[in-house]
């Protein structure tokens, strides 16, 4: 509402600045431009008076300069004479057509002006956004919720604060989420120069770099894994992406050798023994298919770790895993029970809209199964989204 | 909310200016007072309106909004305030909006101090300076809004530019804009003119002083635009000859070329047809100027934008207003009434050539930047014109202007004596031929075109001194009156010394950075020590320091001359973090009017650095004259009288009198 009355209020003094003039000025037609020529030329006249009392220019100079002005006062005068023959036609004109002017000109500053900002402003404003001043949404907890908002905070803490390895280390994971997988492995290499190397910094550092890479496995992201699989021969990850650049080298045997060592550590149902059946498929070596899988939820450490954090990088995690999943069953499809659990996740983080989208897919992705498909009607209608 | 009134604002600013079009020149045409009164307060308002636009996006940057598009896009939390301030004129949308505030600035200052002007000639200035803000303004609403909003709104923003984020753009913009737009209201001026078919006594009386103004403020712009080049480029060129700074050079050529005319105009009444012409190549020149920075059609730090849809709107608004006012020129000049004859010899003579030779220069400028841009667009072939062409055209053309340029003050109006006055002028010559051979001998016979230059820059600053001096006749009315005679001239006189003498002083310091400045470039480690003209500089090395948004490597240099320590330099490689974007902050120490000049290049790991070492003698003349030639501006401006030119008897006393003075 203020809002509005600034802008009645700017619009009236717009209005009044056309208004007023006209009302105050007199009517009739302007004095003739010969006649302020004159005037011109007689203060000229009187200018070269004064500075040859000064003794600024010579008595000669003097003569001479009223001599030219002289000879153009009397032109000037000549043409205000001949003017002011025409000038009561002229007036009596400007008289005659100076009230339909007037009342155009009076119509336009009341109409057209209001009605065109007014109309221009509501195509081109925005006056429901309030200002947002910096410090004020700082200050306010209900604000910067969402994920770039967290990471800007945590950016703006790291800035001040570069020798926070936990800080980096929290932040490396989400860079990657947000597409960010250059600035992923710079913050896992400061986590790693500030914490210390471990399997999984040095694996998820590789990884990021790999993504940056456009999944081209570099010799510096070789080192990472080499680096990560020395601390722990039975990790999979590091061995996965070590597989892949043997792969991607063309060393077909070694790169056979590598996949098969792995999938021979898989329990089954690992999403990522899939993906090494699929690269072995590449090479021409068939594999047995997979055996019925088990919904894989948080880990102990995850969830320990979760306990530790504060309420904002929890939801933070609990989004990231969140996100993971989402991912993962949109590229290669899963489960009723992990649909469910993503479900599930997203009633607790109060995301009714995404929510939605979800049971809509998953009742796209298992159309061909009724009983999962009942089974999602179910919990959706449980969390107050049923149909 | 402030936002948001802010462009409210600006909406009704173009409203009002749509209507500062109309109103004003129909009454001008119809004669009709009321019509024509309405022009004053409208500029007024447009221009409190403007204004207040204008400080809602300051406001909005200075708290980081980033509910802002503009401010997100171009602006950074960690930034400190001044940059903030800064940050909002250092970018396409808020430039402009600095650019449209400059425009409506000047036409609220004709409506409050041209109360002599006559009724028409204002109203029709008013309406004609309501034309441009309409088609800026439109233009800015359209295609360039600064108070764009973003919802949801992020918590950082992308950071400025780090090569902007300098005292330089506090600065260096707005003293520019001042200068650009100020010939805006000349142009005003001379399309009224046309419209109303007179050139009558207040109109000569008028241009002077406002294409003074606008002229002193882009004279200090291009200087300042220069030695924020200079300091921050690292490596040490002050004019690079980029079509955006010949942008602003050519303006300033035509402006000057329209100085001297005005003068011709306001003090005898002639060239009037050819100062309208000079008044509108002035302001379509600085339009020029707007488009290519603007249009993406050039590719440098001062390339804003390069949205196709606003290069086709300024190119309209270019087309518009220089075809239309070049096509209003030739229906309605033959109208205006040429007056005051004189002879070829004649101090309007002179101020004709000065006309000739700065409009050709002008047109070489114009050429050597719009012929590659011209070719790229006909046959794709990317070609650059660069300094070469600009050395072997614009050159040539300053060598006979400086050379004649001592004569014109001398000369008498309407018909002069060229002998008479080249004999108050032999000691002058005398000193200038001294000037040649000292620097020949002194560094040398192989550099004759430098100690030429040297000579042409002594002839030209001993001439203004010269003439000033024979003004107050010393050798006729003796010491004490003469000082008292001196004090009193006409503050213009003053103005003309100090403007001539400025341009010798900037060809001073010109020709002697390039043809006696020493260069090093080299690699070096800490503790080791590199000589350059008589100082000897020691690298202690390099040091890691951290700044509100970027971190630099600054390395320490501790100058010497003839054993002693005289100075220290601090040279830095800078990293802006947000946009990871190095920059190189020179180090530069003053010694008299030379500088040394170093720059830090490559940075190694065994703290070694790559640098650029720079001996400039005389480099600062380059920009002191700027400021000279301002400070002779200004004098001229705050010369107030209605000024008059008539020819004087015979002065043969006078010669010898100057003679004397010298």
């Amino acid at each position: 509402m203020t809002l509005w009355i600034a802008f009645s209020l700017l619009t009236v003094l717009a209005a009044l600045a056309v208004l007023v003039p006209l009302a105050r000025a007199g009517r009739g037609a302007a004095t003739a431009a010969a006649l302020h020529d004159a005037e011109v030329y007689k203060s000229q006249l009187a200018e070269v008076d004064r500075d040859l009392d000064r003794g600024l220019i010579s008595q000669e100079a003097a003569q001479a300069a009223r001599t030219e002005i002289a000879r153009r006062l009397i032109a000037a005068d000549r043409e205000a004479q001949r003017d002011s023959g025409t000038a009561p036609a002229a007036a009596d004109a400007a008289a005659k057509g100076g009230a339909t002017r007037l009342r155009l000109v009076q119509a336009a500053a009341l109409v057209m002006v209001p009605l065109a900002a007014v109309g221009a402003y509501v195509v081109y404003g925005s006056p429901d956004l309030p200002d947002l001043p910096l410090s004020a949404r700082l200050e306010d907890p209900a604000q910067g919720r969402s994920l770039p908002d967290l990471v800007a905070r945590v950016e703006r803490h790291l800035a001040d604060n570069p020798e926070d390895g936990r800080g980096w280390d929290v932040v490396a994971p989400v860079y990657m989420r947000m597409g960010r997988p250059q600035d992923a492995a710079a913050a896992y290499a400061r986590a790693i120069r500030l914490l210390g190397s471990d399997v999984r910094r040095e694996t998820d550092r590789g990884e990021a770099l790999v993504v940056a890479n456009n999944g081209i496995v570099s010799a510096e992201a070789h080192a990472a894994f080499e680096r990560a699989v020395a601390m722990d021969a039975k990790a999979v990850k590091p061995r996965f992406f070590l597989a892949l650049a043997l792969t991607q080298e063309n060393r077909k045997d070694e790169a056979i050798a590598a996949w098969q060592s792995l999938l021979a550590d898989a329990q089954g149902g690992e999403a990522w023994a899939e993906a090494v059946r699929m690269e072995l498929a590449k090479l021409g070596v068939e594999t047995p298919a997979p055996a019925a899988a088990d919904v894989a939820g948080p880990s102990r450490e995850q969830i320990e770790a979760a306990e530790e954090l504060s309420t904002d990088d929890r939801q933070q995690m609990i989004r990231s895993m969140v996100d993971g999943l989402d991912a993962r069953l949109a590229a290669d499809g899963g489960s009723a029970q992990e649909w469910m659990q993503l479900m599930r996740a997203l009633d607790v983080l109060g995301e009714r809209e995404r929510l939605r989208q979800v049971i809509a897919r998953a009742g796209e992705a298992l159309k061909d199964d009724p009983t999962a498909a009942a089974g999602i009607r179910d919990l959706a209608r449980e969390l107050g989204e049923g149909s | 909310m402030i936002i948001e009134i802010g462009h409210f604002a600006l909406i009704l600013a173009f409203v009002l200016s749509a209507l500062q079009s109309v109103v004003p020149v129909w009454g001008a045409v119809t004669s009709d007072r009321r019509l024509m009164a309405v022009a004053p307060p409208v500029a007024g308002m447009q221009f409190l309106l403007v204004g207040i636009a204008f400080a809602a996006l300051m406001q909005a940057y200075m708290v980081s909004d980033f509910s802002v598009v503009n401010v997100i896009e171009n602006s950074h939390s960690a930034k400190p305030t001044l940059y903030k301030i800064t940050g909002v004129w250092g970018n396409h949308e808020g430039s402009l909006l600095l650019w449209v505030l400059i425009l409506v600035l000047f036409g609220a200052l004709v409506a409050a101090f041209g109360r002599n002007i006559p009724m028409e000639l204002k109203a029709a200035t008013l309406g004609v300076q309501g034309w441009v803000t309409a088609a800026f303004l439109l233009f800015m609403l359209s295609t360039s809004n600064p108070f764009v909003r973003a919802s949801p709104a992020p918590m950082e923003g992308n950071d400025l530019n780090p090569i902007l984020q300098d005292i330089g753009l506090a600065v260096h913009p707005p003293l520019l804009y001042v200068g650009y737009v100020g010939f805006s209201i000349v142009f005003s001026f001379a399309i009224a003119a046309l419209i109303l078919g007179r050139v009558d006594a207040a109109w000569a009386r008028w241009v002077r002083p406002w294409t003074l103004l606008a002229w002193v403020f882009l004279t200090l712009g291009i200087a300042m635009g220069s030695y924020w080049a200079y300091y921050e480029l690292g490596w040490g060129g002050y004019w690079f000859w980029d079509p955006v700074e010949n942008a602003s050079f050519m303006p300033w050529l035509a402006g000057t070329a329209l100085l001297h005319s005005a003068i011709v105009m306001e003090k005898r009444g002639a060239l009037k047809v050819w100062t309208v012409l000079l008044a509108i190549l002035t302001f379509s020149l600085s339009l020029l100027g707007t488009f290519l920075v603007r249009s993406g059609v050039l590719t440098s730090v001062h390339a804003f934008a390069t949205d196709p849809a606003r290069g086709t709107f300024i190119l309209g608004i270019l087309v518009l207003f220089i075809g239309g006012s070049l096509a209003l020129y030739a229906w309605r000049a033959p109208l205006l009434k040429q007056g005051g004859l004189f002879a070829p010899v004649s101090r309007e003579g002179a101020l004709v050539l000065n006309n000739l030779l700065l409009t050709v220069a002008t047109a070489a400028v114009l050429v050597g930047t719009l012929y590659p841009l011209v070719l790229e667009v006909l046959t794709g072939e990317k070609i650059s014109v660069g300094p070469p062409f600009f050395n072997l055209t614009f050159g040539p053309l300053m060598i006979p202007l400086l050379m004649a340029m001592p004569f014109g003050p001398f000369l008498a109006w309407k018909r002069g004596d060229l002998a008479a006055v080249g004999q108050r002028l032999y000691a002058v010559a005398g000193l200038a031929l001294v000037a040649i051979l000292v620097s020949a001998w002194w560094q040398g016979t192989d550099r004759v075109p430098a100690a030429l230059g040297v000579g042409l820059a002594v002839w030209v600053i001993c001439a203004a001194v010269a003439e000033i001096l024979s003004r107050a006749r010393f050798g006729d009315v003796g010491l004490s009156t003469g000082l008292a005679r001196l004090v009193g001239l006409p503050k213009s006189a003053w103005g003309t010394a100090f403007g001539h003498a400025g341009i010798g002083l900037t060809l001073l310091g010109v020709v002697a950075v390039s043809a006696f400045q020493e260069e090093k470039v080299l690699t070096i480690r800490p503790g080791e020590s590199v000589e350059i003209a008589d100082y000897t500089l020691n690298f202690s090395g390099l040091a890691r320091r951290t700044g509100p948004n970027y971190v630099d490597d600054v390395g320490h240099f501790d100058i010497y001359r003839e054993g002693r320590q005289v100075a220290v330099a601090d040279p830095a490689k800078r990293l802006y973090t947000a946009r990871q974007m190095p920059t190189t902050e020179a180090g530069i120490v003053t010694f008299g009017l030379s500088q040394v000049y170093v720059s830090i290049g490559e940075v190694h790991s065994d703290g070694g650095a790559d640098i650029r070492l720079y001996h400039k003698p005389l480099v600062t003349l380059i920009w002191i004259g700027c400021l000279v030639m301002s400070f002779g501006g200004v004098l001229s401006l705050f010369d107030r009288r209605l000024r008059v030119g008539a020819p004087k008897p015979a002065r043969r006393k006078m010669a010898a009198a100057g003679q004397g003075g010298d």
